[in-house]
């Protein structure tokens, strides 16, 4: 039984590191790095043209900050990793993967507009203070919470491998009725629950770009128009998570290829959850060890 | 087995702390060597350009250009030169001078300059080396990074024609993805090998350099 969680878990490991290695990630990120001063820069040249009252600045600003948040997005944060992981490892649709991504960016765009709405507006904070408070202490917990979604994840897979272990043993198995789980109990991410925490952990911690763009437009009077291009923010950094979303099903329907039979599909599945919980464990505890040190 | 495991662990990690590759401020730097008399390294110029949207949080965070005229007065360049230039201790300002394979100590800034142009705030100042060091045959590292990548550095030629000591050659080495990757690569090897993994920044591995070498 362990001989064969362990192959497929080797199987899942090995495909994983190929996969990973021929990515050219220093390209990747030399490159989206690059993208972003671009739109950086025009979100200035845009809010420029707000402060100037420039009929179409508010478009433009806009366009600025959904192409900022795509390619923001190809950065850590935002929580690409937790819904890549959790699209591998749960058994939820893709509908309903598109639906949590979606929620999640525009549940982090509300939290900055919250954030300098209320600290800015009524506590008179310096947007320098808020970004710390951002970086030190937000970004963190967000990165604690999405690693305890990967604790989760192989928390669930390693126990329904020992109830299907247990199912096996003739000494449970002789009431004659089966105690094994069915698939339906492997699921993660199907119940309001899951999908509330998943938002939740991802929303904790607002994009410091996003902040920015609020405190300035707040100082050019302009609030609601920031409050706009802070959406349209989070909507171009959902295109990009959905990328990842959908890739994650994609590579959870591969897995399942070979599975037949309702052993099989529960091995796989419990497989999953472990590989998914530790990817994202092992990103989101990488980029939470330099706050603790 | 459990080897490889955690080979793909450490792997992972090491993908979450690249993935710190988030800048948020870009910053176009151009970089001098200051020599004495006697032709010995004395300091370092240095001058950032932060981008236009880093500069507007500038003139928010520090309430500059109050009277709205697009221009800087007085006061404003002296609270852009207190908040760039008096800084923390344990701070390094970012610049990292290698002398021999070893890090260089370098002192704080002085004779800081601000300017505003095209929308974008330009710091400059002296970086004093702690003492003036002969640079010889090997050649001297200048890096610009932060370690965790929230500014983004890239050194441009400087066009300044300090006078460096005849025989003296500085070159810019862009970063280059490619070169990272390897070295990332190797880093990896080494581990797979049971060897201790160095604590390399990661900053570093994505930094421009600028190489002086002399004689």
């Amino acid at each position: 039984m362990w001989v064969k969680f362990g192959l497929i878990a080797l199987c899942v490991l090995a495909f994983g590191t190929a996969v990973w290695s021929v990515v050219p990630w220093f390209d990747i990120q030399h490159w989206a790095a690059g993208e972003q001063r671009t739109f950086q820069n025009a979100m200035a040249g845009a809010l420029r043209g707000i402060q100037t009252g420039d009929p179409f600045a508010t478009w433009s600003l806009c366009g600025a900050t959904a192409a900022y948040g795509f390619f923001h997005a190809l950065g850590p944060g935002h929580g690409k990793v937790l819904i890549g992981g959790a699209a591998l490892a749960s058994d939820a649709s893709l509908k309903r993967l598109i639906v949590l991504t979606v929620l999640s960016s525009l549940a982090q765009a509300a939290t900055a507009i919250l954030l300098v709405g209320g600290l800015v507006f009524l506590l008179q904070m310096q947007s320098g203070d808020l970004a710390d408070l951002t970086e030190q202490w937000l970004a963190p917990a967000s990165y604690a919470a999405i690693s305890a979604i990967g604790g989760v994840l192989i928390f669930r897979g390693l126990r329904n491998w020992h109830k299907m272990g247990q199912a096996k043993d003739p000494a449970h198995a002789c009431c004659g009725h089966a105690h094994g789980p069915s698939v339906n109990d492997v699921t993660t991410l199907t119940s309001t629950r899951d999908a509330v925490v998943l938002i939740t952990s991802i929303a904790m911690r607002p994009c410091t770009g996003a902040l920015f763009v609020l405190v300035i437009a707040a100082r050019f009077d302009a609030f609601a128009v920031g409050c706009l291009a802070v959406v349209t923010m989070g909507l171009g950094t959902a295109v990009f998570n959905l990328t990842v979303a959908t890739s994650g099903v994609a590579a959870r329907r591969l897995a399942r290829l070979g599975a037949r039979g309702n052993d099989s599909i529960q091995t796989v599945s419990a497989v999953l959850h472990v590989a998914g919980g530790i990817l994202i464990i092992a990103v989101s505890l990488g980029m939470l060890l330099p706050y603790l040190t | 087995m459990l080897r490889k495991f955690w080979c793909l662990l450490f792997c992972l990690m090491c993908l979450g702390n690249l993935a710190k590759t988030h800048p948020h401020v870009f910053v176009d730097a151009r970089t001098g060597f200051i020599f004495d008399d006697s032709g010995n390294l004395r300091a370092l110029r240095i001058s950032w350009t932060y981008d236009e949207f880093t500069t507007m949080i500038l003139f928010e965070s520090l309430n500059l250009d109050q009277d709205g005229d697009g221009l800087f007065n007085d006061a404003d360049r002296a609270a852009v030169i207190e908040g760039e230039t008096h800084w923390d201790p344990q701070y390094k300002g970012d610049v990292y001078l290698e002398v021999a394979g070893q890090d260089y100590p370098l002192g704080r800034p002085e004779a800081a300059v601000v300017t505003l142009e095209n929308n974008q705030v330009e710091v400059s100042f002296d970086l004093p080396l702690s003492q003036p060091v002969m640079v010889g045959n090997t050649p001297a590292f200048l890096r610009l990074y932060d370690p965790v990548f929230y500014y983004a550095y890239t050194i441009l030629p400087d066009n300044d024609g300090r006078n460096v000591p005849s025989g003296c050659d500085i070159q810019i080495i862009p970063f280059n993805p490619d070169e990272a990757e390897r070295e990332l690569q190797q880093e990896l090897a080494a581990l797979s090998r049971e060897d201790t993994p160095s604590q390399q920044d990661v900053g570093r591995m994505f930094s421009d350099e600028v190489r002086l070498t002399c004689g």
